[in-house]
C-alpha cells in the first residue's frame, strides 16, 4: 500500500471507515450504472432511450471517481477494482444488482436509487473528509436531473392506465425492500459516524423515506406497509444474478488480465 | 406551425410543372439549399425520404451489434465510451427520422416498416460482431467509411437533412477517434489481442469494401441524384476516398487485408481492388445477411415491448399535467 | 395519431446567460414536461448549456420562403448603417488635424 502523508496521518481505524463507505458507494453506482447501461439501443421511445444511457454514464462515471478516492486510501486503481474483482468482494446492495426488468422497474430502481444518492450526496457535502465532500458537492447537478428524471416518470407512469399503474405497483412491492436495503449499516457504522464522515445509515433512511414516500402517493401508487429491508450486501452476500452480471463485465478483461485494453 | 413540404403539381404533365422544376434545379444548382414548405419535384422528395428512412435504420440498427458490447468492455474508458457511441447513434436516428419527418413520412411508419422487415438499413449491420476486436474495427472503419458519405452528404441541397448531418460528423470523429484508440491498443497489445484485431478486419474487410454500395456502372439513380444535389459524389469516388486515407493508417498498423488485389495505381492515382459481389450485397441488404433477421427481431422486441410506456404516456397526456417542482422548472 | 406520433416541441438551448437561446432540434413529447426530460439529453449532452425551452411546434408561425422576398430591400437603405455614412473623410477635408 502506497498512501500520501495526508493519508498515512490517519488511524487505521479512520481509514478503514472511510474505505468501507466508499467501496459501497463506489461499488452501487457501478452496478446499477451497468444495468441501466442495459438499456442502450432497447428503450421504449428513442429519446428515452438516450436520456437513461446519460444517466448509467453518470452513475458508472461517479463509481470511478470514488474508486479514485480509494485508491488515495492504498486501495487498486479503478480499473482493478472493477474489472479484476470477483463478485463476493463487492459491497453493492441488492438493489442495485436485480436484472433490469421492464421500464417500470428500471424507472422505479432509479428513481428510488436517486432518492438515496441525492440525501447520501446532501449530507457528504459537509463531510469532515475534505476530499469526499469536493467531489460530491460536484456531482449534486446530475444527480438533480436524475431526480427530475425519475419524478416526471414516476408521476407520468404511476396512474396514467390500469396497466401502467399495475406495472409500476409490482415494481415497487418487489423493490422497495431492496432500497430499504441500501442503509443496512456496516460494522464501521459507529467510527463513521464519529469521525464525522457521513451520519448513521438511520439517519438517512428516514431523510429517504420523507423524500420517496409522498412522491409515490402522488403518482397514485402505495407505498408497501411493513415491508422489511433486503440486507447482506454490504457484507458480500449476494443473490446468484451478481455473479453472472460479474462475468459479463469482466469476459473481456479476463482474456488478458495484464494487457491494455 | 407544422412545416411540411408543398406537395403541389410537382410530377411530370402537371400544369406548370417545367417552369416550377427549372427554377427548382437552377435554386439547387446555385448551392441554395431546399427547405420544408419550398415546391419541390415528387421525385426529389421520394428519394430523399427512401434515402434518409435507410439512413435512420442504419443508425437505429447499428446501435446493435455494438449495444450488445457494452456490458464486456473491458475498462471504465471503453464502458462509458462505447456507451455513449451507442447512445449517439440512437441520438442520430432521432435527428434523422425528424429530418424525414419534414417530408411527410411519419416517424411512427418509418419505424413500424423497419420491423415489419420493409424497409432496409446498411449492408454492414447485417453481420456478427463476434469479439471485442469487431467493436474497435465497426468503430473505427466503419464509422469512417459513414463519415466520407455524410460529410458529402451533409452539403447537399435538403436544408433538414443538412444540418442533422452537420451535428452527426461532429459527433462521429469521436467515434472514429474512440475506434482508432481502441485498434491502436489491440495493434500494439499482446500477441492474442493483435490476432483478435487482424480475425476481425479480415472478417470485416468485405462488408466494409461494399459500404458506399454498388459501383457506378451497376447504379441506376447516380445522375439525377447529383443532379439535385442529394448526393455529390458517386459510390466509387466515395470508396476511393476512404480507402486513399484509410489504407495507409491500416498498414501503419502492421495490420493486412484479405484482398489479393489490392494495389495502389501510380497512373490513375487510385486503388484497384477485387470488384465486391453486388449480387451478394443486394441479397444482404434485402435481409438475406447472416444476422438480418436477428436485428429486426431486436427492434421489433425493443417496440413492442415498450408500447405499454407509449400507451400510458399518451393517457397521461390527456389527464390532468403534472405539477413540476419550481425551482426546477423556473419560468 | 398512435404511438409516439405525439406533438412536436422545438428545442431552443442557451449556451451561456447572456447569450441568445438558438434553435437545435425537435422532439415528440406527450406534453411539455415530457418533452423537458426527453430533450436534455439528446440537445445537451456534449454542449454547455444552462437553459433550455420547449416549445410546441404549432405554437410558432413561420413566413414562407416563398415570400422570402418581401425581407429584400428594393432600394439602398444604407442610411440605416454605420457604413453609409463618409464622415471620417469628410471632417479630414474640414480642418488639418491628423486624428479625427
Amino acid at each position: 500500500m502506497t498512501l500520501t502523508a495526508e493519508h498515512s496521518a490517519l488511524a487505521t481505524a479512520h481509514r478503514e471507515a472511510l474505505a468501507d463507505l466508499l467501496l459501497r458507494m463506489a461499488d452501487d453506482e457501478l452496478v446499477i450504472g451497468h444495468r441501466n447501461s442495459e438499456w442502450t439501443g432497447f428503450g421504449p421511445i428513442l429519446e428515452a432511450d438516450i436520456a437513461f444511457s446519460s444517466m448509467a454514464q453518470d452513475e458508472i462515471g461517479h463509481a470511478q471517481a470514488y474508486y479514485r478516492l480509494l485508491q488515495d486510501l492504498g486501495h487498486p486503481d479503478a480499473d482493478t477494482m472493477a474489472f479484476a474483482r470477483p463478485s463476493a468482494k463487492f459491497r453493492c446492495s441488492s438493489l442495485v444488482c436485480l436484472p433490469r426488468g421492464d421500464w417500470a422497474f428500471s424507472v422505479v430502481r432509479q428513481f428510488l436509487y436517486d432518492a438515496a444518492e441525492s440525501v447520501r450526496l446532501e449530507a457528504l457535502a459537509s463531510s469532515s473528509y475534505a476530499p469526499l465532500a469536493t467531489l460530491v458537492r460536484k456531482l449534486r447537478g446530475e444527480e438533480k436531473y436524475h431526480l427530475l428524471h425519475g419524478r416526471t416518470w414516476m408521476m407520468k407512469l404511476g396512474s396514467a392506465n390500469d396497466e401502467s399503474h399495475a406495472r409500476m405497483q409490482k415494481a415497487i412491492d418487489e423493490l422497495f425492500p431492496h432500497a430499504l436495503g441500501l442503509f443496512e449499516p456496516t460494522q464501521h457504522e459507529s467510527a463513521i459516524a464519529s469521525y464525522g464522515i457521513q451520519p448513521r445509515e438511520s439517519v438517512l433512511l428516514e431523510e429517504w423515506r420523507r423524500s420517496v414516500e409522498p412522491v409515490i402517493r402522488e403518482a397514485g401508487l402505495r407505498v408497501p406497509a411493513n415491508a422489511s429491508p433486503v440486507h447482506g450486501g454490504r457484507t458480500g452476500k449476494h443473490a446468484p444474478a451478481l455473479a453472472e452480471m460479474i462475468d459479463a463485465m469482466q469476459k473481456v478483461y479476463r482474456i488478458d488480465p495484464s494487457a491494455k485494453w | 406551425m407544422v412545416m411540411l413540404a408543398e406537395n403541389r403539381n410537382d410530377k411530370p404533365g402537371d400544369p406548370g410543372f417545367e417552369e416550377r422544376l427549372a427554377a427548382f434545379e437552377d435554386r439547387v444548382a446555385r448551392g441554395d439549399k431546399v427547405e420544408p414548405g419550398d415546391w419541390m419535384p415528387a421525385d426529389y422528395r421520394i428519394e430523399l425520404v427512401r434515402l434518409i428512412h435507410v439512413h435512420s435504420n442504419s443508425e437505429i440498427c447499428g446501435a446493435l451489434p455494438e449495444g450488445g458490447w457494452i456490458p464486456h468492455a473491458p475498462t471504465f474508458k471503453r464502458k462509458l465510451a462505447l456507451c455513449a457511441k451507442v447512445q449517439d447513434e440512437v441520438g442520430h436516428a432521432q435527428l434523422l427520422y425528424r429530418a424525414a419527418e419534414t417530408l411527410g413520412k411519419p416517424r411512427e411508419e418509418m419505424l413500424q416498416e423497419l420491423i415489419d422487415g420493409k424497409a432496409k438499413f446498411s449492408n454492414v449491420f447485417h453481420y456478427p460482431a463476434k469479439t471485442w476486436a469487431d467493436v474497435a474495427v465497426i468503430a473505427w472503419l466503419i464509422d469512417a467509411a459513414a463519415i466520407v458519405n455524410q460529410t458529402m452528404m451533409s452539403e447537399g441541397s435538403y436544408g433538414p437533412y443538412s444540418r442533422a448531418l452537420k451535428r452527426i460528423c461532429y459527433e462521429e470523429a469521436f467515434h472514429l477517434t474512440h475506434g482508432y484508440d481502441m485498434c491502436i491498443t489491440l495493434a500494439t497489445g499482446t500477441p492474442v489481442q493483435r490476432e483478435m484485431l487482424q480475425d476481425a478486419l479480415n472478417r470485416w474487410w468485405k462488408p466494409i469494401m461494399m459500404f458506399h454500395g454498388p459501383a457506378d456502372k451497376e447504379s441506376k439513380h447516380t445522375e439525377k441524384l447529383m443532379r439535385w444535389r442529394i448526393k455529390l459524389k458517386t459510390n466509387d469516388q466515395q470508396r476511393q476516398q476512404f480507402l486513399k486515407k484509410y489504407l495507409p493508417k491500416i498498414f501503419n498498423l502492421k495490420l493486412t487485408l484479405p484482398d489479393p488485389n489490392l494495389r495502389y495505381d501510380e497512373a490513375a492515382k487510385e486503388w484497384r481492388y477485387t470488384e465486391p459481389d453486388w449480387a451478394e450485397f443486394l441479397s444482404v441488404v434485402r435481409g438475406n445477411g447472416p444476422m438480418s433477421a436477428e436485428r429486426v427481431q431486436s427492434r421489433r422486441l425493443a417496440h413492442e415491448q415498450g408500447a405499454w410506456v407509449r400507451d400510458a404516456l399518451n393517457a397521461a397526456a390527456t389527464n390532468q399535467p403534472v405539477p413540476m417542482p419550481p425551482a426546477v422548472l423556473a419560468s | 395519431m398512435h404511438d409516439t406520433q405525439w406533438r412536436v416541441f422545438e428545442v431552443f438551448h442557451q449556451s451561456t446567460r447572456g447569450e441568445p437561446h438558438v434553435h437545435v432540434g425537435s422532439v415528440h413529447a406527450p406534453d411539455a414536461e415530457s418533452a423537458v426530460i426527453l430533450a436534455k439529453e439528446q440537445f445537451s449532452r456534449r454542449q454547455a448549456c444552462v437553459n433550455m425551452w420547449v416549445v410546441p411546434a404549432e405554437a410558432i408561425t413561420a413566413t414562407r420562403y416563398e415570400d422570402a422576398d418581401m425581407f429584400q430591400h428594393g432600394t439602398d437603405k444604407s442610411y440605416r448603417e454605420a457604413f453609409g455614412y463618409e464622415t471620417t473623410k469628410r471632417a479630414r477635408a474640414v480642418g488639418d488635424m491628423q486624428e479625427i
